[in-house]
Protein backbone atom coordinates (compact mmCIF):
# COMPACT_ATOMS: atom_id res chain seq x y z
CA UNK A 1 0.00 0.00 0.00
CA UNK A 2 2.88 2.37 0.79
CA UNK A 3 4.24 1.93 -2.73
CA UNK A 4 0.77 2.65 -4.17
CA UNK A 5 0.57 5.90 -2.19
CA UNK A 6 4.13 6.85 -3.18
CA UNK A 7 3.37 6.20 -6.87
CA UNK A 8 0.13 8.20 -6.58
CA UNK A 9 2.00 11.14 -5.08
CA UNK A 10 4.68 10.93 -7.79
CA UNK A 11 2.04 10.89 -10.50
CA UNK A 12 0.25 13.74 -8.72
CA UNK A 13 3.48 15.74 -8.66
CA UNK A 14 4.05 15.25 -12.40
CA UNK A 15 0.41 16.09 -13.15
CA UNK A 16 0.65 19.25 -11.05
CA UNK A 17 3.82 20.43 -12.77
CA UNK A 18 2.38 20.01 -16.26
CA UNK A 19 -1.14 21.17 -15.35
CA UNK A 20 -0.30 24.47 -13.68
CA UNK A 21 0.80 26.13 -16.94
CA UNK A 22 -2.13 24.58 -18.80
CA UNK A 23 -4.50 25.92 -16.14
CA UNK A 24 -3.12 29.46 -16.32
CA UNK A 25 -3.27 29.52 -20.13
CA UNK A 26 -6.83 28.27 -19.92
CA UNK A 27 -7.75 30.69 -17.13
CA UNK A 28 -6.08 33.84 -18.44
CA UNK A 29 -6.39 33.48 -22.18
CA UNK A 30 -9.32 31.05 -22.51
CA UNK A 31 -7.17 28.93 -24.79
CA UNK A 32 -7.07 25.12 -24.71
CA UNK A 33 -3.43 24.73 -25.59
CA UNK A 34 -2.68 21.32 -27.09
CA UNK A 35 0.83 22.56 -27.88
CA UNK A 36 1.45 22.18 -24.13
CA UNK A 37 1.73 18.42 -24.77
CA UNK A 38 4.35 19.07 -27.43
CA UNK A 39 6.43 21.16 -25.01
CA UNK A 40 6.15 18.36 -22.42
CA UNK A 41 7.45 15.87 -25.00
CA UNK A 42 10.23 18.18 -26.21
CA UNK A 43 11.39 18.47 -22.58
CA UNK A 44 11.79 14.68 -22.45
CA UNK A 45 13.67 14.58 -25.75
CA UNK A 46 16.03 17.44 -24.83
CA UNK A 47 16.86 15.59 -21.61
CA UNK A 48 17.51 12.41 -23.59
CA UNK A 49 19.78 14.30 -26.00
CA UNK A 50 21.69 16.44 -23.50
CA UNK A 51 22.22 14.06 -20.58
CA UNK A 52 24.91 11.94 -22.28
CA UNK A 53 26.76 15.11 -23.37
CA UNK A 54 26.49 17.02 -20.09
CA UNK A 55 26.71 13.96 -17.87
CA UNK A 56 25.24 15.77 -14.86
CA UNK A 57 21.51 15.15 -14.41
CA UNK A 58 20.48 18.46 -12.72
CA UNK A 59 22.28 20.45 -15.45
CA UNK A 60 20.51 18.43 -18.16
CA UNK A 61 17.17 19.06 -16.40
CA UNK A 62 17.89 22.78 -16.39
CA UNK A 63 18.96 22.71 -20.05
CA UNK A 64 15.74 20.92 -21.06
CA UNK A 65 13.53 23.20 -18.96
CA UNK A 66 15.11 26.40 -20.25
CA UNK A 67 15.64 25.01 -23.76
CA UNK A 68 11.92 25.07 -24.52
CA UNK A 69 11.57 28.79 -23.74
CA UNK A 70 12.43 29.99 -27.29
CA UNK A 71 10.01 27.40 -28.71
CA UNK A 72 7.28 28.51 -26.29
CA UNK A 73 7.97 32.12 -27.20
CA UNK A 74 7.57 31.40 -30.92
CA UNK A 75 4.33 29.45 -30.32
CA UNK A 76 2.96 32.28 -28.17
CA UNK A 77 3.99 35.04 -30.57
CA UNK A 78 2.80 33.45 -33.82
CA UNK A 79 -0.07 31.16 -32.79
CA UNK A 80 -1.46 31.81 -29.32
CA UNK A 81 -1.48 35.59 -29.64
CA UNK A 82 -3.67 35.33 -32.75
CA UNK A 83 -6.19 33.23 -30.86
CA UNK A 84 -7.10 35.69 -28.11
CA UNK A 85 -10.83 36.22 -28.06
CA UNK A 86 -11.43 33.41 -30.57
CA UNK A 87 -13.74 30.47 -29.91
CA UNK A 88 -12.41 27.57 -27.85
CA UNK A 89 -12.94 25.23 -30.84
CA UNK A 90 -10.60 27.33 -32.98
CA UNK A 91 -7.94 27.40 -30.24
CA UNK A 92 -8.10 23.60 -30.03
CA UNK A 93 -7.77 23.18 -33.80
CA UNK A 94 -4.88 25.67 -34.11
CA UNK A 95 -2.85 24.37 -31.13
CA UNK A 96 -3.55 20.75 -32.13
CA UNK A 97 -2.06 21.59 -35.54
CA UNK A 98 1.05 22.93 -33.79
CA UNK A 99 1.18 19.71 -31.74
CA UNK A 100 1.00 17.54 -34.88
CA UNK A 101 3.63 19.57 -36.76
CA UNK A 102 5.96 19.42 -33.75
CA UNK A 103 5.34 15.70 -33.40
CA UNK A 104 6.45 15.09 -36.99
CA UNK A 105 9.58 17.17 -36.41
CA UNK A 106 10.38 15.07 -33.31
CA UNK A 107 9.83 11.83 -35.28
CA UNK A 108 12.05 13.17 -38.06
CA UNK A 109 14.87 13.89 -35.59
CA UNK A 110 14.59 10.95 -33.18
CA UNK A 111 12.31 8.45 -34.91
CA UNK A 112 9.15 6.88 -33.48
CA UNK A 113 10.69 4.20 -31.30
CA UNK A 114 10.46 4.63 -27.53
CA UNK A 115 13.73 5.67 -25.96
CA UNK A 116 14.50 4.19 -22.56
CA UNK A 117 16.11 6.26 -19.81
CA UNK A 118 17.49 4.97 -16.57
CA UNK A 119 16.61 6.18 -13.08
CA UNK A 120 18.99 9.14 -12.63
CA UNK A 121 19.41 8.54 -8.88
CA UNK A 122 19.11 4.76 -8.94
CA UNK A 123 18.86 4.42 -5.19
CA UNK A 124 16.08 3.20 -2.94
CA UNK A 125 15.20 3.61 0.69
CA UNK A 126 12.98 1.60 2.98
CA UNK A 127 9.89 3.17 4.51
CA UNK A 128 7.62 1.09 6.79
CA UNK A 129 9.06 -2.04 5.29
CA UNK A 130 8.54 -0.95 1.67
CA UNK A 131 11.41 -0.18 -0.65
CA UNK A 132 10.85 3.11 -2.52
CA UNK A 133 12.93 4.76 -5.28
CA UNK A 134 14.55 7.99 -4.08
CA UNK A 135 13.91 9.54 -7.53
CA UNK A 136 10.14 9.35 -7.12
CA UNK A 137 10.36 11.00 -3.73
CA UNK A 138 12.49 13.73 -5.31
CA UNK A 139 9.73 14.33 -7.89
CA UNK A 140 7.19 14.79 -5.07
CA UNK A 141 9.52 17.23 -3.26
CA UNK A 142 10.09 19.23 -6.48
CA UNK A 143 6.31 19.46 -7.08
CA UNK A 144 5.70 20.65 -3.51
CA UNK A 145 8.54 23.18 -3.75
CA UNK A 146 7.11 24.50 -7.03
CA UNK A 147 3.65 24.83 -5.47
CA UNK A 148 5.15 26.92 -2.66
CA UNK A 149 7.14 29.07 -5.11
CA UNK A 150 4.06 29.67 -7.26
CA UNK A 151 2.06 30.63 -4.17
CA UNK A 152 4.79 33.08 -3.09
CA UNK A 153 5.03 34.52 -6.62
CA UNK A 154 1.28 35.07 -6.84
CA UNK A 155 0.76 36.40 -3.33
CA UNK A 156 3.90 38.47 -2.80
CA UNK A 157 4.94 39.93 -6.16
CA UNK A 158 3.17 42.65 -8.10
CA UNK A 159 3.40 40.51 -11.25
CA UNK A 160 1.63 37.73 -9.36
CA UNK A 161 -1.13 40.06 -8.21
CA UNK A 162 -1.58 41.30 -11.77
CA UNK A 163 -1.98 37.69 -12.89
CA UNK A 164 -4.56 37.00 -10.14
CA UNK A 165 -6.41 40.17 -11.13
CA UNK A 166 -6.16 39.29 -14.83
CA UNK A 167 -7.58 35.84 -14.18
CA UNK A 168 -10.60 37.46 -12.54
CA UNK A 169 -11.20 40.49 -14.75
CA UNK A 170 -8.84 41.31 -17.61
CA UNK A 171 -10.75 44.46 -18.63
CA UNK A 172 -10.49 46.01 -15.19
CA UNK A 173 -6.73 45.46 -15.14
CA UNK A 174 -6.35 47.03 -18.58
CA UNK A 175 -8.52 49.94 -17.43
CA UNK A 176 -5.98 50.59 -14.68
CA UNK A 177 -3.32 51.18 -17.34
CA UNK A 178 -1.63 47.78 -17.03
CA UNK A 179 -0.62 45.91 -20.20
CA UNK A 180 -1.96 42.64 -18.86
CA UNK A 181 -1.06 40.78 -22.06
CA UNK A 182 2.63 41.06 -21.23
CA UNK A 183 2.02 39.24 -17.95
CA UNK A 184 -0.05 36.57 -19.66
CA UNK A 185 2.84 35.99 -22.09
CA UNK A 186 5.18 35.66 -19.11
CA UNK A 187 2.79 33.17 -17.49
CA UNK A 188 2.57 31.22 -20.74
CA UNK A 189 6.34 30.94 -20.98
CA UNK A 190 6.76 29.95 -17.32
CA UNK A 191 3.93 27.42 -17.75
CA UNK A 192 5.64 25.99 -20.83
CA UNK A 193 8.96 25.68 -18.99
CA UNK A 194 7.10 23.81 -16.24
CA UNK A 195 5.50 21.52 -18.85
CA UNK A 196 9.00 20.73 -20.11
CA UNK A 197 10.10 20.10 -16.53
CA UNK A 198 7.16 17.71 -16.19
CA UNK A 199 8.36 15.84 -19.30
CA UNK A 200 11.90 15.80 -17.97
CA UNK A 201 10.85 14.35 -14.62
CA UNK A 202 8.45 11.86 -16.19
CA UNK A 203 10.92 10.54 -18.80
CA UNK A 204 12.93 8.30 -16.40
CA UNK A 205 9.69 6.82 -14.98
CA UNK A 206 8.32 5.91 -18.41
CA UNK A 207 9.92 6.14 -21.88
CA UNK A 208 10.55 9.05 -24.20
CA UNK A 209 8.35 8.74 -27.27
CA UNK A 210 6.54 11.19 -29.56
CA UNK A 211 3.07 10.63 -28.05
CA UNK A 212 4.08 10.73 -24.39
CA UNK A 213 2.63 14.23 -24.06
CA UNK A 214 -0.75 13.46 -25.57
CA UNK A 215 -1.79 10.95 -22.95
CA UNK A 216 -0.62 13.16 -20.09
CA UNK A 217 -2.38 16.19 -21.61
CA UNK A 218 -5.72 14.42 -21.40
CA UNK A 219 -5.05 13.72 -17.72
CA UNK A 220 -3.88 17.30 -17.27
CA UNK A 221 -7.11 18.49 -18.86
CA UNK A 222 -9.02 16.52 -16.22
CA UNK A 223 -6.88 18.08 -13.46
CA UNK A 224 -7.52 21.59 -14.71
CA UNK A 225 -11.29 21.11 -14.98
CA UNK A 226 -11.64 19.32 -11.64
CA UNK A 227 -9.38 21.90 -9.94
CA UNK A 228 -11.15 24.88 -11.52
CA UNK A 229 -9.97 26.92 -14.52
CA UNK A 230 -7.12 29.19 -13.52
CA UNK A 231 -7.40 28.06 -9.89
CA UNK A 232 -3.81 27.30 -8.93
CA UNK A 233 -4.67 25.87 -5.50
CA UNK A 234 -7.45 23.76 -6.95
CA UNK A 235 -5.03 22.49 -9.60
CA UNK A 236 -2.63 21.40 -6.86
CA UNK A 237 -5.31 19.49 -4.92
CA UNK A 238 -6.85 17.96 -8.08
CA UNK A 239 -3.45 16.81 -9.42
CA UNK A 240 -2.55 14.90 -6.27
CA UNK A 241 -6.09 13.60 -5.82
CA UNK A 242 -6.30 12.28 -9.39
CA UNK A 243 -2.75 10.94 -9.23
CA UNK A 244 -3.76 8.97 -6.16
CA UNK A 245 -6.98 7.79 -7.83
CA UNK A 246 -4.95 6.49 -10.78
CA UNK A 247 -2.47 4.76 -8.57
CA UNK A 248 -5.03 3.10 -6.30
CA UNK A 249 -7.32 2.08 -9.18
CA UNK A 250 -4.36 0.83 -11.20
CA UNK A 251 -3.22 -1.30 -8.27
CA UNK A 252 -6.45 -3.32 -8.38
CA UNK A 253 -7.35 -3.11 -12.06
CA UNK A 254 -4.82 -1.44 -14.38
CA UNK A 255 -7.06 -0.61 -17.36
CA UNK A 256 -9.49 1.26 -15.11
CA UNK A 257 -7.00 3.82 -13.79
CA UNK A 258 -7.58 6.44 -16.51
CA UNK A 259 -11.27 5.60 -16.76
CA UNK A 260 -11.59 6.51 -13.08
CA UNK A 261 -10.01 9.92 -13.75
CA UNK A 262 -12.40 10.69 -16.59
CA UNK A 263 -15.36 9.45 -14.55
CA UNK A 264 -14.40 11.99 -11.85
CA UNK A 265 -14.05 14.63 -14.59
CA UNK A 266 -17.57 13.82 -15.82
CA UNK A 267 -19.01 14.06 -12.28
CA UNK A 268 -17.16 17.34 -11.74
CA UNK A 269 -18.64 18.77 -14.95
CA UNK A 270 -22.11 17.67 -13.92
CA UNK A 271 -21.74 19.42 -10.56
CA UNK A 272 -19.90 22.51 -11.86
CA UNK A 273 -20.42 22.99 -15.61
CA UNK A 274 -17.67 25.20 -17.04
CA UNK A 275 -18.41 28.39 -18.88
CA UNK A 276 -15.77 29.14 -21.52
CA UNK B 1 -12.28 70.88 -25.03
CA UNK B 2 -10.53 68.20 -23.03
CA UNK B 3 -12.59 65.44 -24.64
CA UNK B 4 -14.05 65.88 -28.08
CA UNK B 5 -16.06 63.09 -29.66
CA UNK B 6 -17.49 63.52 -33.14
CA UNK B 7 -19.26 61.19 -35.57
CA UNK B 8 -18.93 58.28 -33.15
CA UNK B 9 -20.46 55.13 -34.61
CA UNK B 10 -20.34 51.77 -32.88
CA UNK B 11 -21.46 48.49 -34.41
CA UNK B 12 -22.10 45.12 -32.82
CA UNK B 13 -21.90 42.90 -35.86
CA UNK B 14 -24.34 44.43 -38.34
CA UNK B 15 -26.37 46.23 -35.68
CA UNK B 16 -25.48 49.87 -35.09
CA UNK B 17 -25.55 50.70 -31.37
CA UNK B 18 -24.38 54.32 -31.58
CA UNK B 19 -25.14 56.71 -34.46
CA UNK B 20 -22.80 59.64 -35.13
CA UNK B 21 -22.63 60.74 -31.50
CA UNK B 22 -20.96 64.04 -30.56
CA UNK B 23 -19.89 64.76 -27.00
CA UNK B 24 -17.55 67.29 -25.46
CA UNK B 25 -16.16 67.75 -21.96
CA UNK B 26 -14.29 70.94 -21.03
CA UNK B 27 -11.44 70.99 -18.49
CA UNK B 28 -12.87 70.84 -14.95
CA UNK B 29 -16.36 70.17 -16.25
CA UNK B 30 -18.76 67.53 -14.94
CA UNK B 31 -20.87 66.19 -17.80
CA UNK B 32 -23.61 63.60 -17.59
CA UNK B 33 -24.98 61.12 -20.09
CA UNK B 34 -28.58 60.14 -19.42
CA UNK B 35 -30.95 57.79 -21.17
CA UNK B 36 -32.85 54.53 -20.86
CA UNK B 37 -31.23 51.12 -20.59
CA UNK B 38 -30.01 50.11 -24.03
CA UNK B 39 -29.80 53.72 -25.28
CA UNK B 40 -26.06 53.29 -25.95
CA UNK B 41 -24.57 55.17 -22.97
CA UNK B 42 -22.22 52.42 -21.83
CA UNK B 43 -21.27 51.68 -25.44
CA UNK B 44 -20.14 55.29 -25.82
CA UNK B 45 -18.11 55.09 -22.59
CA UNK B 46 -16.50 51.83 -23.72
CA UNK B 47 -15.69 53.22 -27.16
CA UNK B 48 -14.06 56.35 -25.69
CA UNK B 49 -11.97 54.26 -23.27
CA UNK B 50 -10.90 51.79 -25.96
CA UNK B 51 -12.82 48.71 -24.82
CA UNK B 52 -15.22 48.70 -27.75
CA UNK B 53 -14.21 49.41 -31.33
CA UNK B 54 -15.33 52.76 -32.75
CA UNK B 55 -16.42 53.03 -36.42
CA UNK B 56 -13.84 54.04 -39.01
CA UNK B 57 -14.96 57.66 -39.34
CA UNK B 58 -15.27 58.25 -35.59
CA UNK B 59 -13.18 61.00 -34.09
CA UNK B 60 -12.22 60.82 -30.40
CA UNK B 61 -9.75 63.46 -29.25
CA UNK B 62 -8.54 63.58 -25.68
CA UNK B 63 -6.25 66.36 -24.54
CA UNK B 64 -5.55 67.19 -28.20
CA UNK B 65 -4.57 63.63 -29.15
CA UNK B 66 -6.55 61.23 -31.33
CA UNK B 67 -7.23 58.18 -29.15
CA UNK B 68 -9.86 56.42 -31.28
CA UNK B 69 -9.34 52.66 -31.12
CA UNK B 70 -6.16 52.95 -29.08
CA UNK B 71 -5.54 50.21 -26.51
CA UNK B 72 -7.45 50.70 -23.24
CA UNK B 73 -4.27 50.56 -21.15
CA UNK B 74 -2.64 53.27 -23.30
CA UNK B 75 -5.73 55.47 -22.97
CA UNK B 76 -5.76 54.92 -19.19
CA UNK B 77 -2.09 55.84 -18.93
CA UNK B 78 -2.70 59.00 -20.99
CA UNK B 79 -4.95 60.28 -18.19
CA UNK B 80 -8.43 59.07 -19.11
CA UNK B 81 -9.75 56.54 -16.62
CA UNK B 82 -12.93 54.47 -16.98
CA UNK B 83 -14.82 53.27 -13.90
CA UNK B 84 -16.91 50.34 -15.11
CA UNK B 85 -20.54 49.65 -14.41
CA UNK B 86 -21.26 46.82 -11.94
CA UNK B 87 -18.63 47.93 -9.38
CA UNK B 88 -15.88 45.67 -10.66
CA UNK B 89 -13.25 45.35 -7.96
CA UNK B 90 -10.79 42.45 -7.93
CA UNK B 91 -12.58 40.31 -5.36
CA UNK B 92 -9.69 37.90 -4.73
CA UNK B 93 -7.31 40.70 -3.71
CA UNK B 94 -7.58 42.79 -0.57
CA UNK B 95 -8.73 46.39 -0.73
CA UNK B 96 -5.12 47.45 -0.11
CA UNK B 97 -3.88 45.24 -2.96
CA UNK B 98 -6.56 46.66 -5.26
CA UNK B 99 -5.17 50.11 -4.52
CA UNK B 100 -1.55 48.97 -4.99
CA UNK B 101 -2.50 47.53 -8.37
CA UNK B 102 -3.84 50.91 -9.49
CA UNK B 103 -0.70 52.69 -8.25
CA UNK B 104 1.72 50.37 -10.06
CA UNK B 105 1.48 51.64 -13.68
CA UNK B 106 1.81 55.25 -12.54
CA UNK B 107 4.85 54.65 -10.31
CA UNK B 108 2.94 56.09 -7.35
CA UNK B 109 4.14 54.69 -4.04
CA UNK B 110 1.64 52.19 -2.60
CA UNK B 111 1.55 54.13 0.68
CA UNK B 112 0.74 57.42 -1.06
CA UNK B 113 -1.98 55.71 -3.09
CA UNK B 114 -3.63 54.27 0.03
CA UNK B 115 -3.37 57.66 1.77
CA UNK B 116 -5.03 59.37 -1.20
CA UNK B 117 -8.01 57.04 -1.15
CA UNK B 118 -8.34 57.27 2.63
CA UNK B 119 -8.35 61.04 2.22
CA UNK B 120 -11.26 60.88 -0.25
CA UNK B 121 -13.14 58.17 1.64
CA UNK B 122 -11.81 57.85 5.23
CA UNK B 123 -14.10 54.94 6.16
CA UNK B 124 -12.24 52.65 3.76
CA UNK B 125 -9.30 52.57 6.18
CA UNK B 126 -10.79 49.85 8.37
CA UNK B 127 -11.46 47.62 5.34
CA UNK B 128 -7.96 47.82 3.82
CA UNK B 129 -6.98 44.28 4.78
CA UNK B 130 -10.17 42.44 3.82
CA UNK B 131 -10.80 40.91 0.39
CA UNK B 132 -12.48 43.49 -1.84
CA UNK B 133 -15.20 40.93 -2.58
CA UNK B 134 -16.42 41.49 0.99
CA UNK B 135 -17.18 45.20 0.45
CA UNK B 136 -20.73 46.48 0.07
CA UNK B 137 -21.83 48.03 -3.24
CA UNK B 138 -21.32 51.57 -1.97
CA UNK B 139 -17.89 50.82 -0.52
CA UNK B 140 -16.87 49.21 -3.80
CA UNK B 141 -18.03 52.22 -5.78
CA UNK B 142 -16.10 54.67 -3.62
CA UNK B 143 -13.03 52.43 -3.77
CA UNK B 144 -13.32 52.39 -7.57
CA UNK B 145 -13.65 56.16 -7.85
CA UNK B 146 -10.71 56.64 -5.47
CA UNK B 147 -8.66 54.03 -7.31
CA UNK B 148 -9.31 55.76 -10.63
CA UNK B 149 -7.92 59.00 -9.21
CA UNK B 150 -4.46 57.54 -8.53
CA UNK B 151 -1.91 59.06 -10.89
CA UNK B 152 -3.93 62.28 -11.21
CA UNK B 153 -6.00 61.60 -14.34
CA UNK B 154 -7.44 64.50 -16.32
CA UNK B 155 -10.75 62.83 -17.06
CA UNK B 156 -12.86 60.18 -15.32
CA UNK B 157 -15.57 58.26 -17.14
CA UNK B 158 -17.88 56.81 -14.49
CA UNK B 159 -20.61 54.38 -15.49
CA UNK B 160 -23.75 54.29 -13.33
CA UNK B 161 -22.07 55.12 -9.99
CA UNK B 162 -25.30 54.98 -7.95
CA UNK B 163 -26.95 52.00 -9.62
CA UNK B 164 -28.32 49.58 -7.03
CA UNK B 165 -27.20 51.67 -4.04
CA UNK B 166 -29.30 52.59 -1.00
CA UNK B 167 -30.31 56.23 -0.60
CA UNK B 168 -27.80 56.88 2.23
CA UNK B 169 -24.92 55.51 0.19
CA UNK B 170 -25.98 57.53 -2.86
CA UNK B 171 -25.50 60.60 -0.69
CA UNK B 172 -21.94 59.42 0.13
CA UNK B 173 -21.22 59.03 -3.59
CA UNK B 174 -22.74 62.47 -4.20
CA UNK B 175 -20.47 64.00 -1.54
CA UNK B 176 -17.36 62.44 -3.04
CA UNK B 177 -18.29 63.54 -6.57
CA UNK B 178 -19.07 67.09 -5.47
CA UNK B 179 -15.80 67.18 -3.54
CA UNK B 180 -13.95 66.25 -6.74
CA UNK B 181 -15.90 68.64 -8.96
CA UNK B 182 -13.62 71.18 -10.61
CA UNK B 183 -10.42 69.26 -9.77
CA UNK B 184 -10.91 66.57 -12.36
CA UNK B 185 -13.17 66.49 -15.41
CA UNK B 186 -15.84 63.83 -15.45
CA UNK B 187 -18.28 62.23 -17.85
CA UNK B 188 -20.81 60.23 -15.87
CA UNK B 189 -23.57 57.88 -16.98
CA UNK B 190 -26.40 58.28 -14.50
CA UNK B 191 -30.12 57.60 -14.26
CA UNK B 192 -30.70 59.44 -10.99
CA UNK B 193 -31.91 62.79 -12.32
CA UNK B 194 -31.86 64.42 -8.91
CA UNK B 195 -28.13 63.77 -8.64
CA UNK B 196 -27.62 64.82 -12.27
CA UNK B 197 -29.35 68.15 -11.76
CA UNK B 198 -27.43 68.86 -8.56
CA UNK B 199 -24.00 68.17 -10.03
CA UNK B 200 -24.03 68.59 -13.81
CA UNK B 201 -22.41 71.38 -15.78
CA UNK B 202 -23.53 69.78 -19.02
CA UNK B 203 -26.03 67.04 -19.82
CA UNK B 204 -26.33 64.80 -22.87
CA UNK B 205 -29.58 62.86 -23.29
CA UNK B 206 -29.57 59.71 -25.40
CA UNK B 207 -32.23 57.65 -27.09
CA UNK B 208 -31.81 54.61 -29.34
CA UNK B 209 -28.11 55.19 -29.92
CA UNK B 210 -28.40 58.88 -30.69
CA UNK B 211 -27.61 62.02 -28.71
CA UNK B 212 -31.00 63.73 -28.70
CA UNK B 213 -30.25 66.76 -26.58
CA UNK B 214 -27.33 68.69 -25.11
CA UNK B 215 -27.83 71.30 -22.46
CA UNK B 216 -25.85 73.50 -20.14
CA UNK B 217 -27.21 72.86 -16.69
CA UNK B 218 -27.79 76.50 -15.91
CA UNK B 219 -30.90 77.59 -14.04
CA UNK B 220 -32.64 78.58 -17.27
CA UNK B 221 -32.10 75.31 -19.05
CA UNK B 222 -33.00 73.38 -15.89
CA UNK B 223 -36.42 74.92 -15.81
CA UNK B 224 -36.98 74.41 -19.53
CA UNK B 225 -35.65 70.91 -19.90
CA UNK B 226 -37.62 67.74 -19.62
CA UNK B 227 -35.00 65.07 -19.03
CA UNK B 228 -37.61 62.65 -17.69
CA UNK B 229 -38.75 61.90 -21.23
CA UNK B 230 -35.42 60.18 -21.87
CA UNK B 231 -35.71 57.80 -18.90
Amino acid sequence: MISVIAYGLTLGGILYIISIGFSFTFGTMKIVNYAHALIFTIGGYILYATLPRIGFYPAAVLAATLGVIPIAFIIERFVIRNLYGESVDLTIIATYAVFLIGLDVLKWIWGSNPLQMSDPINKTFTFLGTELPVYRMAVIVIALALAILIEIFLQRSMAGKIVIAGLEDKETVRGLGISVQRYFTMVFIIGSALAALGGVLYAPITVVEPYMGFQILMLSFAVVIVGGLGNWRGTFVAAFFLGMVMSVTGRWWGPASEVAVFAILAVSLLIHPIDI
Amino acid sequence: MLLEVEHLDVFYGKAQAVHSAAIGVKPGEMAFLVGRNGAGKTTIMRAISGFTRAGADSRIHFNGVDIANHRPEEIARSGLRYVFQDKRVITKLTVRENIHLAAYPFHVSPKAAVAKICDIYPRIEKFLNIKAGGLSGGQRQLLLIGRALIGNPKLLLIDEPTEGLAAGIIEDVFKVLSQLKGDVSMLIVEQNLDLVRRLADRIYAMKEGRIMMELDNSADSRSGSNLEQFL
